[in-house]
């Protein structure tokens, strides 16, 4: 270091500054200064994480630094190390080009002159690209270049415009075999029939191909194929992903709701508000709220977000959470990459740390979960299930009591009136009393000896028993001296074995069975029933004298746990009274049998662990009964009045049958939006300033944002109102760039979710403008859109090179044809060659809409299993866009197919060749099935001749007839392997998944 | 950065269109893009191959490899006196030492716990990372973290983008395999050695140990349908060959057309391999103990290891081992090395299969000149906490602020340790590092630079080790 100064000191730079600093103007720091040091050191020594902790970003860091020494630029640190000591290069920046002569000296001249920072600039990295690059300039009105092309279609004028710079040609169309059955994959994803091949060959019309073009885009098959497309870009999968990958029953009115919008031509600006804000238009209807989908669609963390106790996981989670929907949000609609603005500026766009967080407070108050599709309907939907199921009830009781049969205590515990009402599974919290459907391990924040009432009437309420003076019934009866217990407690009381229920058996009978019923009784835990309650639900409407009614309660009481020495112990009592007691381990029961007086008030049972805290103790009550000790008899009055009450149940529960669940769909819960900060490196555990909701700075200048107030559904309203306007420079220039990317293959803009300085650059940008701005002249119709293109000359040629009629050799000019000087030939999809194969074979299932089909087993545990099977009856031949899809387990025939991970988005496929494709389509038990029914097919309908089923084969698959020397090959290869060895080949045959 | 030249589409096929003009006219460019041939490396590689094991459910430090004395003498004193401290599942118990005696191994001293008898024979071939740390706490995202650099689903396995940057070394056989616990998938499922956006000819072909016969997926078909190979056999795949080389015919020029030819043929070859490879009964009766292949517990991991062994020997360049399963339904024990209850039992299980499997593994590669060219790694998805938890205070919490990796082979200098945990085994505090660093490593060792191995996706040139990543340059030779 210290030579370092030596040279600068004696150096000629101090001298030559010095007299320059008398000939010119003083140095302005935001001027001359600021953007040498932006260009040069801010990367490293910026705000965030600065290297060396030295930061260069404001006033006071720099200051603080003391790098440098205003009036003594000879002993600031910073202009040493900028230039070279010695032979020494200079030692800053250590990335990228040295400063230039002028540049250090108007660093020297600015420290000389007093290095005056103004407090207010605080420098950043300059984003390479800024606010003039191409894609954010408004959509332009081009007007066609006038070229040779004979074509009335714009586009072909674009593009032979290109082609004529480079002396390149444009091809010839392709023929008709291979026009149709490019335009039936490219808009259905299916083959087209012989006949339709037929007519359409045939078709001497001017204007066929036209008509053919209508009537596809007419079809219902073609919201299918391009539904397909959009939920790559939403990463729509029909289970969570991650850990807990649970089953997402509800996702699929989503999907439909992409087909329907796709078939019905809605204007594309629509389609876009309904996805991202469907639930908060002026006038939401059930289709817009299902829209919201959209926002949900990708993975979600249970067990990060719901699971884990730990509120540092919990914010971890949440953060990716909201940065996977922005993102998708952004990337999809407008093509920028505001996701890497997530832990710095945009190094790239000029997208700010800032604005990231102001999106990201955008959707701050969403949540990914089941909603109904309208509140309403359900709030109607469980009045009347709750009138319907509680006449059930009664009606129940009446017939229970009219029988003579004992009450069910344990239906009781599950919310029922001892006659089977009850919901099976439903737990009790010892603590609360409140009831809890899903499993529980160790319970926090138990207080033993305190009581809770519950919602049941019938139930008194719950306790955990403490060893010493224990309360047990909402009257205040206090019970002393119970076992000597842990003070833990685990689960529920439930209808039913609880969590950890090692063995439902108890003697030999198994208490889950049909037939049977049981209480779960995890320890420590307690339950009082109130009798009279019980005593007045059952009897009122018969006969009986409440007053008099006499119980006998009955159960055979067992251990549900691991441990086989005694372990647990139960207790009944009456009133208070002890009554029955017992320490039980894994082979043993206790038979009890409790005469109950009419008097008699509270029955408590209760378990405890021993003391132990072994977390599987538990009781089990097998058949917990309450049965009258006098059963009456049952006379001819009651008969016919019994006769009535079961029909009237039989018609109530009809009714409830009936009712129908009101449609439920997997999207967002809008709640208060909490504060949004500016996290430091991205990072949850370092939250910065806080930020109101906003989007980036280009568009439509007049949406409103406001502040922190504004509630999640005008948040997202005012994102969807800056996305899908006219004025957005990107969303028209992106849609459009990606149906020309699905049409040929690959897009003007070859980065189809990229539209900022990492991403390609347009190769037709007028051609991009002229089609963004017909997008909008036509109402924002896709179909509009996806007409011109196909109908173009350009679509229309051939793909295979012709270059006999080349000035230039078009593989040197232009390899990769992005200049369209032909058409490209594509492989299938992997949903399209499944639905190919189905197609020809005839098997396939053109039902619509709906839940998924399951091509898998299913099997539930903590994370649940799939397990796939082949898929071989009808409900399993439906298209591949109803396919239920798994997200930690993808489906490996797709997959290999290129079929992509749900959990990115993916704006374009892979297409890869691998042995393991060729294994899946040859050998996979699916292809084989279907060879054999294709075989069928061809025998069923083209009879025994040989040569008639080959002609129909290669129709049916290929669109064409074979030529003599395949039809050879094909006579040779059946007589060899037989028919469906021969339908195997087509399949598996390069012609079959390309498309010319 | 550059502004990145984004190919037209990043198929195997297109990116190696350059072969084209290497000569060797198209039959072979389009084989060997198929074969994902030998790529160019960055720099002379150390090593030709990896062997990774991972641990899921998270394997513990202080019971391991990290010796903290410290702990033993805080036995039984609160962890956390001020409470304010909320682990994965619980709040912090007492301080527990560890379960098994620590002692120091070999010439370089190096401590391990009596849980790994065997691999304590081997300290001196193997460097420890006592300074794992992660991003995360939980099963999925740990998981992730560990195999692709991020803690969220859909990136790149290391195996993957190993393939994606260097091909395949074997003609006949996938150049990433994976041999998953028999017991069923890790936590976050498949995706663990997904592809993510890479092509999917990079994603791992999964190896059945348990069916040599038909030890990939769909490799035979089923029932009486003809084999798509055969020296002799009849065989439907010649029609098909001539069908589509008629295709072809009229396509001159189309590469992909002719790589799917080819990728008939590789699979014919697979067909063969694959069975011989996957089949260990040819091994010597010795080194088939020495794995425990026939131990019902040890047996599946122990045959996984050498299946790896012969993986390796055969060419494939990246294979990935499971020691632990999540989602299955089996009762008796935890599933893998998840042991919030009873870590002496889990731990105590995993730990028994661990150590004959690894050591089995390292001891073989070394006794045939393999380990110096063999990457072993072994990795977890986080440690586990210095304090007990549950009633029995027998288990213990997940830990995402320390863990221990550990390599051998390849490259890597044998009994040396690099970085620390604090005194009690809570946080990593000297040298903190992800599994960027450790990733960066291992590509170095096989002559790969991370920060040059790149792949566009979304508007990012993503990297196994996102925007991190230094190499460990204190373990290697």
């Amino acid at each position: 270091m210290c030579s370092v100064i030596a040279t600068l000191l004696c150096g000629g730079v101090t001298h030559s500054a010095t007299e320059i600093s008398t000939e010119t103007p003083t140095v302005n720091f935001e001027r001359d200064v600021a953007p040498i040091l932006e260009a040069n050191c801010l990367r490293c020594h910026g705000s965030e994480s600065p290297d060396g902790d030295f930061s260069l970003s404001t006033a006071t860091s720099w200051r603080e630094s003391g790098f440098v020494i205003p009036g003594k630029p000879e002993q600031s640190h910073l202009l040493m190390v900028v230039q070279p000591d010695g032979d020494e290069p200079p030692t800053m920046p250590k990335e990228g080009k040295h400063l230039t002569q002028s540049e250090v000296t108007i660093l020297h001249r600015w420290i000389l002159a007093g290095a005056e920072w103004p407090e207010a600039v605080t420098l950043r990295v300059r984003s390479k690209a800024d606010s003039t690059w191409w894609s954010l300039q408004p959509v332009s009105q081009p007007v066609m270049p006038k070229t040779a092309s004979t074509s009335n279609n714009p586009i072909d004028h674009f593009v032979r415009a290109k082609l004529d710079e480079k002396d390149l040609t444009p091809s010839p169309a392709a023929d008709r075999r291979v026009l149709i059955r490019r335009l039936y994959f490219d808009l259905l994803g299916l083959p087209p029939t012989p006949e339709a091949v037929k007519e359409f060959v045939a078709d001497s019309r001017p204007k066929a191909f036209e008509q053919l073009v209508d009537q596809l885009l007419a079809s219902q098959h073609f919201g299918e194929r391009w539904a397909r497309h959009w939920l790559d870009i939403a990463h729509y999968a029909d289970t969570h992903g991650f850990e807990r990958d649970k089953l997402r029953d509800h996702a699929w009115p989503y999907r439909d709701y992409v087909i329907r919008s796709f078939n019905a031509d809605k204007p594309y600006d629509q389609f876009l508000r309904e996805q991202i804000a469907g639930d908060a238009l002026d006038h939401p209807t059930d289709e817009s709220i299902v829209a919201t989908g959209f926002l949900a669609a990708g993975p979600w963390d249970f067990v990060g977000q719901v699971e884990t106790k730990s509120p540092i996981l919990r914010r971890a989670a949440r953060a990716l959470d909201l940065d996977d929907m922005l993102t998708q949000v952004m990337t999809s609609t407008v093509g920028m990459t505001a996701n890497c603005a997530r832990c710095h500026d945009h190094k790239l766009d000029p997208i700010t740390q800032r604005e990231y967080y102001q999106l990201a407070a955008v959707f701050a108050g969403v949540r990914r979960d089941n909603r109904d599709i309208n509140p309403q309907r359900r709030e109607h939907y469980e009045a009347e299930k709750t009138r319907l199921t509680s006449t059930v009830s009664q009606v129940a009781a009446q017939i229970g009591q009219l029988q003579g049969d004992g009450l069910d205590l344990a239906d009781i515990v599950g919310g029922g009136n001892g006659f089977g009402t009850g919901k099976k599974g439903l737990g009790l919290d010892a603590r609360t009393g409140k009831i809890q459907e899903r499993p529980f391990g160790d319970l926090g924040n138990v207080k033993p000896g305190n009581f809770a009432a519950c919602d049941s009437l019938l139930i008194d309420g719950v306790f955990v028993p403490a060893s010493g003076q224990t309360r047990i019934s909402s009257t205040g009866l206090i019970v002393n001296n119970l076992p000597a217990n842990s003070g833990k407690a685990w689960d529920m009381i439930r209808h039913g074995p609880v969590s950890s229920q090692y063995s439902t058996t108890l003697g030999n009978i198994d208490y889950n069975s049909a037939g049977h019923s049981m209480i779960g009784l995890h320890a420590n835990a307690g339950i009082t029933f109130d009798l009279a309650a019980i005593r007045n639900a059952g009897n009122t409407r018969t006969a009986l004298d409440v007053s008099t009614v006499e119980y006998r309660f009955s159960a055979v009481v067992g251990y549900g746990g691991r441990t086989v020495e005694p372990s647990a112990e139960f207790r009944v009592h009456l009133d208070g009274e002890l009554k029955s007691t017992g320490r039980l381990g894994r082979n043993d029961t206790a038979n009890i049998s409790i005469e109950i007086p009419a008097t008699s008030r509270f029955l408590t049972l209760i378990s405890t662990d021993g003391g132990n805290g072994y977390g599987h103790d538990q009781i089990s009550f097998g058949d917990p009964r309450l049965t009258i000790s006098t059963p009456a008899t049952i006379n001819d009055d009651r008969q016919e009045q019994l006769a009535r009450l079961e029909q009237k149940r039989a018609s109530l529960e009809a009714d409830l049958r009936s009712l129908g669940e009101p449609p439920e769909f997997y999207g967002v819960v809008s709640e208060a939006p909490p504060a949004v900060h500016i996290l430091s490196r991205g990072n949850p555990e370092a939250p910065g300033d806080s930020v109101s909701p906003g989007t980036l700075g280009f568009g439509k200048a007049d949406v409103q944002f406001g502040t922190n107030d504004m509630p999640d559904t005008s948040r997202r309203r005012a994102l969807a109102d800056w996305i899908a306007s006219a004025d957005n420079p990107l969303t028209r220039r992106v849609i459009v760039n990606r149906l020309w990317h699905w049409h040929f293959g690959t897009g003007l803009v070859n980065t189809p979710s990229d539209f900022g300085f990492g991403g390609g650059k347009p190769t037709h940008p007028e051609l991009l403008d002229w089609l963004a701005d017909e997008l909008l002249r036509s109402g924002w119709s896709l179909k509009h859109i996806h007409r011109l293109i196909v109908t173009s000359q350009t679509y229309q040629q051939t793909s295979v090179p012709v270059v006999v009629n080349q000035k230039v050799d078009p593989a040197a000019v232009d390899d990769d044809n992005r200049l369209l000087w032909r058409m490209n030939s594509h492989r299938l999809e992997a949903e399209a060659v499944r639905d190919s194969v189905l197609a020809v074979s005839g098997k396939l299932n053109h039902e619509m809409f709906g839940p998924g089909y399951r091509d898998f087993d299913y099997k539930e545990a903590y994370a649940p299993i799939y397990t796939y099977q082949t898929a071989d009856s009808p409900p399993l031949w439906r298209r591949s866009v109803y396919r239920f899809i798994v997200r930690t387990t993808p489906q490996q025939f797709m997959t290999a197919l290129d079929c992509p991970d749900p959990a990115n988005l993916t704006p374009q496929r892979n297409v890869t060749t691998t042995a393991l494709q060729s294994l899946a389509l040859y050998n996979n038990e699916f292809m084989l099935k279907q060879s054999r029914y294709f075989a069928e097919r061809l025998q069923r309908e083209d009879g025994s001749s040989v040569d008639d089923q080959i002609e129909r084969a290669f129709q049916l698959a290929l669109a064409r007839s074979p030529d003599g020397t395949e039809r050879e090959l094909s006579r040779h290869a059946i007589a060899e392997h037989g028919l469906w060895q021969f339908c195997r080949t087509i399949l598996n045959a390069n012609e079959f998944v390309y498309i010319d | 950065m550059n502004h990145p030249q984004i190919p037209q589409r990043q198929s195997a096929i297109t990116r190696r269109a350059a072969l084209k003009l290497a000569g060797g006219g198209l039959g072979s460019v389009a084989l060997s893009a198929m074969l994902q041939a030998e790529q160019p490396a960055h720099h002379a590689a150390k090593a030709k191959s990896v062997i990774q094991i991972f641990c899921p459910g998270g394997m513990s430090h202080v019971d391991t490899f990290d010796y903290k004395p410290e702990l033993a003498k805080r036995a039984g004193k609160p962890f956390d006196p001020d409470g304010k401290l909320q682990f994965f599942a619980s709040k912090p118990g007492n301080c527990q030492p560890s379960f098994w005696k620590f002692r120091q191994h070999g010439e370089s001293g190096l401590w391990v716990s009596g849980l790994f008898p065997k691999l304590a024979t081997c300290i001196d071939d193997m460097a420890f990372v006592y300074s794992m740390h992660s991003k995360t706490a939980l099963h999925g995202p740990g998981c992730f973290m560990m195999n692709t650099g991020f803690t969220q689903p859909g990136f790149p396995s290391m195996g993957s983008w190993v393939t994606y940057g260097l091909g395949s070394e074997s003609q006949d056989l996938p150049s990433f395999v994976v041999l998953p616990d028999p017991r069923g998938l890790p936590p976050g499922g498949i995706i663990n050695w997904g592809a993510g956006f890479l092509p999917a000819v990079h994603q791992a072909t999964t190896l059945d140990a348990i069916d040599p016969q038909n030890p990939i997926v769909d490799l035979f078909p089923t029932g009486d349908a003809p084999n798509s190979s055969g020296p002799g056999a009849s065989s439907g795949l010649d029609f098909l060959q001539q069908l589509n080389r008629r295709h072809l015919d009229q396509r001159r020029g189309n590469t992909d057309l002719e790589a799917r030819i080819a990728a008939y043929e590789l699979a014919a070859r697979l067909q063969l391999s694959a069975p011989e490879a996957a089949d260990v009964s040819s091994e010597s009766l010795l080194t088939q103990q020495a794995f425990g292949i026939d131990d019902p517990d040890i047996g599946p991991f122990g045959r996984q290891c050498l299946l790896a062994r012969r993986l390796v020997e055969r060419g494939v360049r990246f294979v990935q081992i499971y020691c632990g399963a999540e989602n299955t339904t089996a009762q008796k024990i935890r599933p893998n090395w998840d042991s919030h209850e009873d870590l002496p039992r889990d731990h105590g299980y995993w730990g028994r299969v661990l150590d004959t499997g690894a050591s089995a593994l390292l001891n073989d590669l070394k006794s045939r000149g393999l380990l110096d060219e063999t990457l072993v790694m072994c990795t977890t998805e986080f440690g586990r906490q210095p304090a007990a938890q549950g009633a029995r205070a027998a288990g213990r919490d997940h830990n995402g602020g320390a863990f221990t990796a550990w390599l051998a082979g390849g490259g890597v200098k044998g009994g040396v340790g690099y970085g620390a945990t604090d005194d009690l085994g809570y946080q990593a505090a000297e040298h903190p590092t992800y599994s960027y660093d450790l990733h960066a490593t291992a590509l170095h060792l096989l002559g790969l630079n991370h920060e040059k191995l790149t792949y566009y996706h979304n508007g990012i040139q993503r990297r196994l080790t996102d925007v991190h990543g230094h190499v460990i340059t204190e373990l290697l030779i």
